[in-house]
């Protein structure tokens, strides 16, 4: 029998097999697509006339939105509320006409003014103020932006923790309202998983060390200087963490209260520990500096609320895996299948049964960008073969699909997903 | 403990002053600059690639390394120009290419090569290919060592081989690619020399295209 999306992640979150393999595609910043992409797979798929813009519904990746209608036609079955403000400290409203890399039609947020530099890049500002100092940078050519580290000159005696947070706060009455709205509208008019994109929380997420929001970023908030800072100023690092875990357990238990049963999962953290070929800071580090903060965090969820928790850590994680799980991560995601020691099979069979899988469905460095369709389908069917087996599985490409990636591929992947049973 | 040990084990732990300190004591003593290359410099930072092969050192404790060697060689180059007994490893353009902003891994590349006794010329990010030829003509290069983070960028690596071979100075110039999208079969196919894997094996392959060509 056929299952609703619904009941199809929730077994699968469950670890038990459903009718057929669960799909994503836009629950969260990090399991989306790029707007490039987004338009021209509309189109193929004919459901815009030529030329209807698209949202771009987070400005840094520039992602685009996947309205319902795109939803369905790629088989996704979890919607998802995201937050209404943006890395750049404007908010996702107010929707104009704009444009970035290419002719590409997009809407985009009220705050998203840029400037171009003589050589073509774009400048991006802080709460979208033009006299401000650009916080980040599209480079000619690029289709994202990178942060534009803006480091005070660091004087040891002078680092002061609060300098560091200033970009932490409680959510906002407004914020919490928004979820509350969003995921009861989700929750009662769809019959989709709902995920809560509550990313914010993140500790030591190197997207947001260099302070894209903020006007005049203080402390350490040059990139290098901060991966040097969580072995060289660990304690420094230590008090931000124990500050920034009061004011996220204080935000959810605000959304708890906005939320309650009305969602499925959140995605809570975005921090990468892990680079191409090998975890990004050691086994050691982790366990000293970050896990005692993901404990407490996910205790407190799986003590207060129904949500399974949802990490996002690119990169080769296979050796911080098991303390993730002891960390109280239900589900890891994207599953960088083409970083070190990533096997799908070898993953499903040690760790299968204790965390569900959700991204990893096809390798976006080399295949998706750049094989044949065959050989997406082919790949697809052989990752399926090895993570779908007794649930546990939410299909998605690892990370967001991003520019140039054909369009007849990413078809052929989740046409490949929907068609693919386990059985 | 010699002084070229305490060299090496204050670049091996991090130790950016103290690094400096020792060096500065070392030619007050009398050690010729070139000496601390060989002696110190080189199997600190051969030690700190093992450590990053084998799992002991992750980012953090790289780019810890990192700064503490380039404590001691940004007081060193200045004194090695003219001395005729310096023999480079060989002149080394890197940059990330265009459209590209990432820069760490490129980064301890450069620094890793630099340590290794190659001349760096470091174009930085988002480097367009005309870059790349007008630095190679400028310093005579023996290697371009190009980096990427993105599928959307790395195809202009191919752009950078194109240029110099539009250039005329395909036939002078090795070109190694690298970065987190890059593979060996990638490499081969925009007809790349050579490919590092990480930063320890692209000091190796540096060193193999130099002594090859």
């Amino acid at each position: 029998m056929t299952m609703t999306s619904r009941e199809r992640v929730e077994k699968t979150l469950n670890h038990t097999e459903p009718d057929r393999v669960a799909i994503d595609l836009g629950a969260t910043n990090v399991t989306g697509m790029h707007v490039r992409t987004v338009y021209l797979l509309r189109q193929a798929l004919r459901l815009d006339a030529p030329g209807t813009p698209v949202k771009v519904i987070e400005p840094v990746q520039m992602l685009g939105e996947i309205k319902p209608d795109l939803l369905e036609a790629m088989g996704g079955d979890v919607v998802t509320v995201m937050g209404a403000g943006t890395t750049f400290g404007f908010k996702s409203e107010g929707w104009k006409e704009g444009s970035a890399f290419d002719s590409t039609p997009l809407l985009v947020p009220a705050g998203f003014n840029t400037i171009p530099e003589a050589n073509g890049d774009l400048l991006m500002y802080p709460e979208g103020d033009r006299t401000a100092a650009a916080s980040a940078r599209m480079p000619s050519g690029g289709f994202y932006f990178d942060s534009i580290v803006r480091q005070p000159p660091l004087d040891e005696s002078k680092l002061r923790v609060e300098d560091n947070l200033e970009e932490f706060a409680v959510i906002s009455d407004e914020e919490a309202a928004h979820f509350a709205r969003e995921s009861e509208r989700l929750f009662k008019k769809t019959s989709k998983a709902v995920m809560l994109n509550f990313s914010g929380l993140s500790l030591g997420n190197i997207a947001r060390v260099p302070g894209p929001a903020l006007r005049n970023p203080k402390g350490i908030r040059d990139i290098e200087e901060w991966y040097i800072s969580l072995s060289m100023r660990r304690d420094f690092v230590q008090r931000i963490f124990e500050r920034q875990t009061e004011i996220n357990l204080a935000s959810l238990e605000k959304l708890h209260q906005a939320v309650g049963n009305n969602a499925h999962v959140i995605y809570w953290t975005g921090t990468d520990f892990g680079a191409q070929s090998g975890p990004f800071v050691s086994p050691k580090m982790y366990r000293d500096l970050f896990m005692p903060f993901h404990k407490q965090i996910n205790g407190w969820i799986h003590q207060h609320t129904p949500w399974k928790t949802f990490i996002h850590s690119c990169g080769s994680v296979w050796a911080l895996l098991e303390d993730f799980i002891a960390a109280g991560f239900d589900i890891l995601n994207p599953v960088q299948i083409s970083a070190a020691d990533m096997d799908p099979c070898k993953l499903k069979e040690r760790f299968g049964d204790r965390v569900v899988f959700w991204g990893g469905g096809v390798d976006t460095q080399r295949v998706l960008p750049f094989g044949t369709e065959d050989e997406v389908r082919s790949q697809v069917r052989e990752n399926l073969r090895a993570f779908a087996k007794g649930g546990g599985y939410v299909f998605n490409a690892v990370h967001n699909i991003q520019a140039l990636v054909p369009v007849p591929n990413v078809i052929a992947m989740y046409k490949t997903a929907q068609e693919f049973s386990a059985n | 403990m010699s002084i070229f040990d305490e060299l090496q084990q204050a670049i091996i732990d991090g130790k950016a002053p103290v690094a400096k300190e020792v060096t500065e004591r070392a030619l007050g003593e009398g050690v010729r600059p070139a000496e601390l290359f060989p002696n110190a410099i080189v199997p600190a930072m051969n030690e700190v690639g093992r450590r990053m092969r084998d799992c002991e050192f992750f980012i953090p404790e790289v780019l810890i390394a990192a700064r503490a060697a380039r404590a001691a060689t940004d007081i060193l180059r200045p004194l090695l120009v003219g001395d005729e007994e310096v023999r480079s490893a060989g002149t080394v353009v890197c940059g990330t290419v265009k459209g590209d902003l990432h820069d760490i891994g490129k980064n301890i590349v450069a620094m890793m090569l630099e340590s290794a006794g190659f001349q760096i010329v470091d174009l930085g990010v988002d480097v367009p290919p005309e870059k790349v030829v007008a630095a190679v003509r400028e310093h005579g290069a023996n290697v371009v060592a190009m980096s990427a983070l993105l599928t959307t960028t790395m195809v202009n690596m191919k752009a950078v081989i194109d240029a110099l071979a539009a250039a005329g100075l395909r036939d002078q110039v090795k070109v190694m690619v690298g970065g987190a999208p890059v593979t060996e079969s990638w490499a081969q196919s925009i007809g790349a020399d050579g490919y590092g894997k990480d930063a320890s094996a692209a000091v190796e392959t540096a060193r193999s295209l130099v002594a090859a060509a």
